[in-house]
This record gives structure tokens, C-alpha cells and sequence, in this order.
């Protein structure tokens, strides 16, 4: 029972629900199109976008080419050579070229550079929004240490702010901005989300006694969500709950700032950012918490484990992600596992970019499967070498480049389709829905699941 | 802006799928999208679960929550996703004529 209808039925009155996000409601102005108007802002902003690394990956591509291999678009469809990374970050550089190159002041052409023109901005717009993923798989790949990710995010901020975003992607944003989460969950119906799972929990066998604590003070772990599992898919929720308790971890979710989503690290605003992470440590300090756990999300383990510190100004308490928590309790013999459930059907893993390649966590994982099914082949590429699946970066939020998003995940599609694997293990609701639209696309025969999906199963309670 | 065409009135849908204009929506409409979210033939069940999520939408300007909508029309939570098998953000509410929601789907 969450504090607010403990202090309900104390007071015999109507909970009394907050209001969660900002008091004052906001939708960002976009634009269609970029108007001389806008060019002059951008070129105002720019110099303020300009950080250590952002400059240096700007001024230090050689274009040897090595990333052409590297990118999930330019692999998937190599007959666009506008996709490849080094192209597609020239939209960007000609324009930092013609500002910041001294030898663009006497021959700009020569270095490529170009002034910021509705033409150019245009480019800007069509691949940095819809033609990368900042999963950096290029910057692991460049000789000079371009940092890709971190100059996109740049320019995009630098677009959004004149309003020129994919609307969708923006009104995410705003969602999480105005009702502090990103699908404007609010918080009764969230609290009754909750209670109505932790019944459905209790009703598994071996699970009577299992409990899904809402705003539980002094608990170890503030377990955090995507909003789309108490939206449309809480069976994720059970999932989790369920390991958790098996292994008789401390556990709470917060009535309150529970989304561990971010959206503002796609659209590159760090303003938003910066509000969003601090609702949430502030939330996991209200409850004591020791450790801030991240779900099965790739951009949400980053934004919090290592974006929300710099964010917020450092955090007294430690942040962990559900996958290291369960690579945990097993090898701690915490849980018991029964292979059998997983007889007959082959596994592999899709690596999150922000969990592996930005994040640094590869082995729990594998530690897990491991520890639930016999028969699991990795992808070609794997773990911090993993290729994009195509999702990330918010490009689930950009419909406008759908038909380029599913093509780009041909080469995910094909590394899976060698496998031979019937279930595609990974830990990103991103992830989940790009895999789902490119196996259905590329007519491949398998599901998608999540850990906890494969371990909730396998417990032997 | 992609076009899809039934009897000879043109809707607008996004890449994704979905309507542009709620207020276009109507039964024709459903069935043709039911058809590309793998529902071959659109039962009672189906249409029950559609027009809460039509109704529930016109009224709040939000899809439901997956809770309110197995509370309300008594449909356990399986049986959502076996009606819909793309589930209910993708299937059921493009289905039901709703934009695409925020956030990761």
C-alpha cells in the first residue's frame, strides 16, 4: 500500500493524487521548415554547442572511410552513400568549417566548408534526425576519435531549439515535460496499475506471498520502469517483480517518478534533461533508497547511470541496472533456475548500443542466459561490437523516416536470421519494437523477450 | 504524408500507420487496418475492445491505460493480446483510429 492511501484511509478521505511534471503545461513550437529567421538563431547557438568534444569530433575527420562499415545505415543500404557517417557529420562540419576553419576563409571549398543555407540545413535535418541513431558504433570504429553520438546531439539540439524536430519525437518530450512521464501516466492510475499487477503476481503459483512495494521508504532498490509497461505491456512489470522477489530483493517503485526514460538525450536539450533526472534522484532521495535500479531499458540504463549524475550535480546514492541485479542474485545462488522450461527453442542476444557500446555492461547478460537456456548463438557482432538495431536514438519517435529506419535494420535482421534462434533476448523496449518490426519485415521466425521475460519462467520457487 | 484510399475516400496516415485524423475514422477504416495488424477478420470481441478505446479516447483525448481497459470490459489481460497480436498500442488503438502514442513504441 503506497503512502498516499495509507494517509487515505488514516484520514478517511479521497487520496489526494499530485499533479506530477511541471504546473505549468508547455508543447515546444515546431517548424515545417527552416526560414532565414531560424538560420540566424542557429548560427547565434552555435558557438554555445561547441564543448571539447564536440569541436575536436568536428575538426578531426580524415575521411578515411572506416566508418562506412561501421553504420548500420551505410551497411544495410550501401547503394545510398549519403548514409555513411562521415557524409551524413559533413552536413554539420561544412557549416562549423565555414566558421571556425581559418583556411575556409580563403579557400572554403577547399576544406569543404559551406555557410549555413536553408540547402544545408535541410541535409542537417534529413540526417541527423533520420539518419543515425547516435549508437557510436562508428566512433569505435574512427581512427580520430570522432565522437559521432555526441556532435549529432549537438545539431540537433541546435535545430530543435529553432523548432525544427520530428513532431513526435518532440511531443514525447513534452508528455514526459508536462505529466512527468512520457506517456502521461497519471498517478492513481499508475498506483492501481501497480496493486492490479502485484495481484495478478500473487496469483502465479509459488507466488502468494509475492509484493510489489509502491513508495516503500528505506528500501535498497528504487526499481524504475518504461512507461510503456504500465501503459500497454505491465506483463514485463510481473516479470521483473517476480525475479526480484524470488530472490528476496529489497525492492520499491515510487508513485512518483518511476519513468526511467529520457528523451531530452535524443532531442539533445539538456535543460529538459537536467529536469527530468532531477525529479528522480530527488524521488529516490525522498525514499532513501540506496541504490537508483535501472529497468530493462538502453537509453534510460544510460541517462541514468551515466548522464543523471553529471546532470544533477553528483548523487548520494549508487545507480545499477536490473540485468547487473539478476546476474547478481544467480551467482549468489539467490534464485534457482530450471533450464527445462526453455527446452528446444535457441536464443540470442541483441545488445542495446546504450547498454553495451555506452554503457559498458555485456557479461550479466550472458551471465543470465546462461543460467536459463542451453542453447544460445551470439550475433555475428556482438556485445560493445553489436550493430544498432535500427530504434535507437529516438528514431522509434520519427515515423516521417519509418521506411528508412526498417531498411537500415536489414543487417540486424540478417545476423539474427544466421542464428537460427527462435527467441531474440534483449533489454530495451526500443529495441523490443524495432526487432519485432524488422522480423516481421524481413519474415524471420522468432519472438522477442526480454530477461526478466526469460527468467520469470525458468525460477523454480 | 502517405495516403490510403477506401471506396474512394482518401485518409492520411503517418509511415507508422496510423491516422492522421481521428475524426476520419470509421468501421472501413478499422477493418483495413485490422488487416495489417494480422486480425484477418474483426470478431464482436474485437469491435468491443475497439469502440472502448474509441470512446475512452474521444472522451479524454488519451488512449486508455491496458488496466482500465481489461477492468472495463472485463477482458483479461492474455486475451488482449491474442485478439490483438501486435498489442494494444500498435493493434488495438491504430485500429481504433488513435494517433501513435509517445514514448518508445
Amino acid at each position: 500500500m503506497s503512502e498516499l492511501q495509507e494517509k487515505a484511509i488514516n484520514t478517511e478521505e479521497e487520496p489526494q493524487w499530485e499533479k506530477l511534471g511541471t504546473q505549468e503545461e508547455r508543447k515546444w513550437p515546431t517548424k515545417t521548415e527552416f526560414t532565414p529567421e531560424m538560420l540566424v538563431e542557429m548560427e547565434k547557438m552555435l558557438p554555445s554547442k561547441l564543448n571539447r568534444v564536440v569541436a575536436a569530433s568536428l575538426a578531426g575527420c580524415i575521411h578515411c572511410g572506416m566508418c562506412s562499415e561501421a553504420c548500420h545505415y551505410s551497411v544495410s543500404i550501401p547503394e545510398d552513400k549519403t548514409l555513411v557517417p562521415a557524409y551524413k557529420a559533413d552536413r554539420f562540419r561544412k557549416w562549423y568549417k565555414y566558421r571556425y576553419d581559418w583556411m575556409a576563409k580563403v579557400f572554403p571549398s577547399f576544406v569543404g566548408a559551406k555557410p549555413l543555407t536553408k540547402e544545408l540545413a535541410d541535409e542537417m535535418y534529413d540526417k541527423l534526425w533520420g539518419g543515425c541513431t547516435m549508437c557510436r558504433r562508428c566512433t569505435f570504429n574512427c581512427p580520430m576519435g570522432v565522437d559521432y553520438g555526441m556532435m549529432v546531439r549537438a545539431a540537433r539540439h541546435i535545430m530543435q531549439k529553432v523548432g525544427r524536430i520530428p513532431q513526435h519525437l518532440q511531443d514525447t518530450v513534452d508528455t514526459h515535460y508536462n505529466h512527468g512521464n512520457n506517456m502521461a501516466v497519471p498517478q492513481d492510475e499508475f498506483v492501481e496499475t501497480i496493486e492490479w499487477i502485484e495481484e495478478e503476481l500473487q496469483s502465479e503459483d509459488g507466488c502468494e506471498n509475492f509484493k510489489i512495494p509502491v513508495d516503500k521508504k528505506g528500501a535498497q532498490y528504487f526499481l524504475t520502469l518504461n512507461p510503456r509497461e504500465p501503459k500497454y505491456y505491465p506483463l514485463t512489470i510481473q516479470a521483473t517483480a517476480k525475479v526480484l522477489n524470488a530472490a528476496g530483493v529489497d525492492f520499491t517503485i515510487s508513485s512518483r517518478y518511476w519513468d526511467l526514460t529520457n528523451y531530452a538525450m535524443f532531442n539533445g536539450d539538456d535543460a529538459d534533461a537536467k529536469l527530468f533526472a532531477t525529479w528522480q534522484a530527488e524521488d529516490v532521495k525522498r525514499l532513501g533508497c540506496e541504490y537508483l535500479l535501472a529497468g530493462e531499458c538502453g537509453h534510460g540504463y544510460r541517462a541514468l547511470r551515466w548522464e543523471l549524475p553529471n546532470w544533477v550535480g553528483g548523487v548520494p546514492f549508487k545507480i545499477t541496472s536490473v540485468m547487473e541485479l539478476m546476474a547478481e542474485v544467480i551467482q549468489q545462488g539467490r534464485i534457482k533456475l530450471d533450464k527445462s522450461v526453455w527446452a528446444g527453442k535457441r536464443f540470442t542476444y541483441h545488445d542495446s548500443c546504450n547498454i553495451a557500446r555506452s554503457g559498458g555492461v555485456t557479461e550479466p547478460q550472458r551471465l543470465i542466459i546462461r543460467a536459463c537456456v542451453d542453447d544460445f548463438v551470439e550475433l555475428e557482432h556482438n556485445r560493445e561490437e553489436g550493430f544498432c538495431c535500427g530504434g535507437g536514438g529516438g528514431a522509434l519517435a520519427m515515423p516521417e523516416f519509418t521506411p528508412r529506419r526498417l531498411a537500415a535494420g536489414k543487417i540486424k535482421a540478417d545476423e539474427i536470421r544466421a542464428t537460427g534462434a527462435n527467441v531474440v533476448l534483449q533489454s530495451c523496449h526500443n529495441c523490443t519494437d524495432q526487432l519485432k518490426e524488422i522480423i516481421h519485415h524481413y519474415k524471420i521466425d522468432a519472438v522477442v523477450m526480454n530477461l526478466a521475460e526469460l527468467a520469470a519462467p525458468a525460477l523454480v520457487l | 504524408m502517405p495516403t490510403i484510399e477506401i471506396e474512394g475516400r482518401t485518409f492520411e496516415v503517418d509511415e507508422d500507420g496510423f491516422l492522421q485524423d481521428p475524426g476520419q475514422w470509421n468501421e472501413e477504416v478499422a477493418r483495413l487496418f485490422a488487416k495489417t495488424e494480422g486480425v484477418e477478420e474483426m470478431t464482436d470481441e474485437h469491435w468491443k475492445l475497439v469502440n472502448y478505446i474509441r470512446n475512452y479516447y474521444m472522451e479524454f483525448n488519451i488512449a486508455p491505460m491496458i488496466r482500465k481497459l481489461c477492468k472495463d470490459t472485463g477482458f483479461k489481460l492474455k486475451k488482449i493480446y491474442e485478439l490483438f497480436p501486435s498489442g494494444p498500442a500498435k493493434g488495438a488503438c491504430k485500429v481504433a483510429g488513435l494517433p501513435k502514442p509517445t514514448g518508445c513504441v
